[in-house]
């Protein structure tokens, strides 16, 4: 990953925290200089390389912890609402703002809503618990299901 | 990579299907603090596979499942 992409790739992050959706290749363009066409490229250099997630049309589906489309874990911080890709991101999107932060989701099982309160962290209720079914090994060669 | 109200739950759930692995959620939150903790850095480089193995081991995430491909 070259000093280009590390900088595409941390202002696609930087400008996602700062929207609090999804960039355009047009404003990760405009904030470093680079055309489109070279955004959406260096994207799919980023994209393969794991640093983030493209969708059909090449446009940003995931800046692991954050999800560029509603998903089942909604997480409430910074007085904004975010979309994490899984349970693991939920977390990571309260430790990537530095904030506190409400998990809301659903027990896959009951249905039963879960509204998980995360302080300096660490979860207030610590009776739930977080089930991984694709082995590490796999977990890249189908993100979204994983 | 699912939330669940309690390992009962986690079994209902699988239908009798092959379990992945459960953990508690502390360390979940412990996992992901290490993971995701330099998102943000403005020297942010991508994590190695070694790097990241380190951290499922030193959180005692070990075995063939915690395996990284």
């Amino acid at each position: 990953m070259d000093h280009s992409d590390l900088e595409a790739r941390n202002v696609t992050y930087r400008r996602f925290v700062e929207l609090g959706r999804s960039p355009t290749a047009d404003e990760v363009g405009a904030a470093i200089g680079a055309d489109t066409k070279w955004v959406r490229a260096s994207w799919r250099r980023l994209h393969d390389a794991h640093a983030l997630v493209l969708d059909g049309n090449g446009d940003i589906r995931m800046a692991n912890p954050f999800s560029a489309v509603p998903t089942a874990y909604r997480v409430d911080a910074a007085g904004r609402p975010w979309f994490a890709n899984c349970a693991w991101d939920a977390f990571g999107i309260a430790v990537v703002l530095g904030r506190d932060a409400v998990i809301h989701t659903e027990c896959p099982d009951c249905a039963e809503p879960i509204d998980l309160s995360v302080r300096d962290r660490k979860p207030v209720d610590t009776s739930l618990v977080f089930h991984v079914l694709v082995p590490a090994a796999e977990w890249w060669a189908d993100i979204g299901y994983t | 990579m699912l939330l669940f109200r309690s390992e009962d739950h986690v079994q209902a759930w699988l239908q009798g299907r092959d379990p992945g692995a459960t953990i508690p959620i502390a360390k979940l939150a412990e996992l992901a603090e290490a993971w995701w903790g330099d998102r943000l850095a403005p020297d942010w480089q991508p994590h190695t596979r070694e790097q990241n193995q380190a951290i499922l081991d030193r959180l005692g995430l070990t075995g063939l499942f915690w395996r990284l491909g």
